[in-house]
C-alpha cells in the first residue's frame, strides 16, 4: 500500500500542473492531491496577505480546491492551470464576501504575520512592511501581491483582472509608489515613537526621509 | 528619463523583463531619483515576507473533501451547500427567481392576486362568483402541486428535489404530494433530501399510509443521520408499530453506537405506550 502510494508520488511530480488538472477532469480526482501540495501555501499566502485573516485564507483556500473539483470540466488544457487557479480564486474570495458580509467592506483583521527573519532589525522593518500593505486599498495590494509573489507575468495577471498588460504595470507601479508613501508614514511615525520611548529606530536607508 | 516613463519600464525592470540597454537607462534614472529609488527597494524588501504555512488540519480538510469526492458522496457536499442557501433571506428571493420556479411563481402570484382583490370586493360576491373562487383555489392548489411533484421526480437535480420538498409544504396534507414525498423519503439517494422529505411529513405522520411509509423506511435507511431522525419522529408521534422495527435494528450487525442507543431507548418508550 505505502510502496504503491510512493509510486504514485514519484509519477506525479514529474507531470505538469497542466497534465495533473486534465487527469482531474477525466475523473481520477486523486490527481488534485499533488496539486494540492504544489499550490496549497501559494495559495493561502495569496489570501493571507490579501486579507490578514488566517482563518478565513484557510478556508478560502478549501474552497478553492472544492471548485477546481466541481467545474473541472471547465478547465482547458490550453490554458495555463495557475491562470485558471487564480482566477477560481479571486472568484471563490469575491464570492465569499458577497455571501458573507454584505454589510460591511472587507477590512483586514490586522493579525500580525509571524516573521521569522534573521535580525530584530530586519523583523521589526518587515512589521511594518506588513502593516503598510495591508493599508493600500484592497485593488492595489492585490495587483502587487498577484506580481510579487505569485509568480505570474504580467500579461496572466492582465487576462485575469481583464485590462491590458500596459495597465497592469501601471496599477504595479502605483501600487509601489503608494506603498512607498505609506511605508514613508508609518516608518516616520514609529521613529517618533521610538525616540520617545527608548530613543531606538534609527535605520538604514532612513536618511532618505529628508 | 522621467518618472513618468517608468511607469512600465519599472516593473519590467523589476521582474528582470528588460533587456541590458533599458535596465542600464532604469538604473541611471534610479540614481538620480530618490522615490523611484525607495520603490526599488521597497519591491526588493517585500522579500521579508516570508511565506507562512497553514494548519495541519487543512490538508486533512482538503483529504475529507477529495474522499468524498471519490466515494461518490460528492452530490451530498455540494447539497449541503446549496441547502444552506435556502436559509437567507437573500437567497430565498434568489431562489424565487430561478428560471425552474419563475413561471410557476408567477402563475400563483396571479392567482393570489386576484384572489386578494375578490376578497376585498367581497360584497358583489355572489353564487357564481363563489364558483369562480373556487375554481381558482383549486387552480392555485393543482399549480403547487404539479411544481412540488415535478421537482420531487428522481430525474432532476437533487437541489431541485430539495425545492420540491419545500413546496410541498404550500400544498398541505395534498395526497398526491404526500405520495410523492412518502418516496422520496424511501428512496432518495441523497441525505439531505430524504432528511427534508422526512420534516415535511412528520405533521402527517399520524395519517395510517404515512405512519407505515416512517416504518418501512427504518428498515431500509442506511444513513446514520436518518436512522436518528426518523427513530425521533417515530418515539414523537408513538408509533407502537414501530418496535418491531426498532428491535432488529437495534440488533443489526455495523449499526453505528448512537443509533443503536438510540433505538434501544425508543424501543423502551414505545413499549410503555
Amino acid at each position: 500500500m505505502k510502496g504503491q502510494r510512493h509510486a504514485t508520488e514519484s509519477m506525479t511530480t514529474t507531470m505538469s500542473d497542466e497534465e495533473l488538472m486534465a487527469q482531474v477532469r477525466s475523473g481520477v480526482g486523486e490527481m488534485l492531491g499533488p496539486l494540492f501540495e504544489r499550490y496549497q501555501v501559494p495559495l493561502f499566502n495569496f489570501y493571507l496577505r490579501l486579507t490578514g485573516d488566517r482563518t478565513f485564507s484557510e478556508d478560502l483556500v478549501q474552497e478553492v480546491f472544492f471548485r477546481m473539483l466541481k467545474y473541472r470540466q471547465t478547465y482547458r488544457t490550453e490554458t495555463p492551470f495557475r491562470a485558471w487557479m487564480y482566477q477560481i480564486a479571486r472568484n471563490a474570495r469575491a464570492d465569499f464576501l458577497r455571501r458573507k458580509r454584505p454589510e460591511t467592506s472587507w477590512e483586514p483583521a490586522m493579525s500580525p504575520a509571524v516573521i521569522p527573519t534573521d535580525t530584530a532589525q530586519q523583523s521589526e522593518e518587515a512589521a511594518l512592511l506588513h502593516r503598510a500593505l495591508m493599508r493600500l486599498p484592497e485593488d492595489k495590494r492585490e495587483v502587487l501581491i498577484l506580481s510579487r509573489f505569485q509568480d505570474l507575468k504580467y500579461e496572466e495577471i492582465a487576462e485575469l483582472l481583464g485590462c491590458e498588460t500596459g495597465t497592469v504595470k501601471t496599477r504595479v507601479h502605483r501600487a509601489l509608489a503608494e506603498l512607498r508613501e505609506i511605508f514613508r508614514q508609518i516608518q516616520s511615525g514609529s521613529l517618533l515613537r521610538g525616540k520617545s520611548s527608548e530613543g531606538t529606530g534609527t535605520w538604514p536607508g532612513s536618511g532618505s526621509l529628508q | 528619463m522621467k518618472c513618468e516613463e517608468m511607469d512600465e519600464l519599472l516593473p519590467d525592470y523589476l521582474s528582470g523583463k528588460l533587456n541590458s540597454d533599458r535596465a542600464v537607462r532604469v538604473e541611471e534614472h534610479i540614481r538620480q531619483c530618490s522615490e523611484c529609488r525607495e520603490e526599488v527597494d521597497l519591491w526588493k524588501k517585500l522579500a521579508l515576507l516570508p511565506d507562512e504555512r497553514p494548519s495541519d488540519a487543512s490538508r486533512a480538510r482538503f483529504q475529507a473533501m477529495l474522499d468524498s469526492y471519490q466515494e461518490g458522496r460528492w452530490e451530498k457536499a455540494s447539497l449541503a451547500a446549496e441547502r444552506r442557501k435556502f436559509l437567507g433571506f437573500g437567497d430565498l428571493v434568489h431562489w424565487l427567481r430561478t428560471p425552474s420556479l419563475s413561471a410557476a411563481w408567477a402563475c400563483v402570484l396571479v392567482v393570489a392576486g386576484f384572489l386578494g382583490g375578490r376578497y376585498i370586493d367581497r360584497d358583489a360576491i355572489n353564487v357564481a362568483n363563489q364558483k369562480q373562487l373556487a375554481a381558482l383555489e383549486q387552480e392555485l392548489h393543482q399549480t403547487s402541486e404539479l411544481v412540488a411533484i415535478s421537482l420531487l421526480r428522481p430525474q432532476t437535480s437533487a437541489g431541485e428535489r430539495l425545492e420540491g420538498v419545500n413546496w410541498s409544504t404550500r400544498v398541505e396534507g395534498d395526497p398526491k404530494v404526500l405520495d410523492a414525498l412518502q418516496q422520496t423519503l424511501r428512496y432518495d439517494s441523497s441525505v439531505d433530501v430524504r432528511l427534508a422529505a422526512l420534516d415535511a411529513l412528520k405533521g402527517y405522520g399520524k395519517r395510517p399510509d404515512v405512519s407505515r411509509s416512517l416504518v418501512q423506511a427504518l428498515q431500509t435507511e442506511q444513513s446514520p443521520l436518518v436512522q436518528l431522525a426518523l427513530i425521533d419522529v417515530l418515539v414523537d408521534l408513538r408509533n407502537a408499530n414501530a418496535v418491531d422495527t426498532l428491535k432488529r435494528l437495534e440488533l443489526a450487525p455495523n449499526l453505528d453506537p448512537s443509533v443503536r442507543k438510540h433505538a434501544s431507548s425508543a424501543i423502551q418508550m414505545l413499549s410503555q405506550v
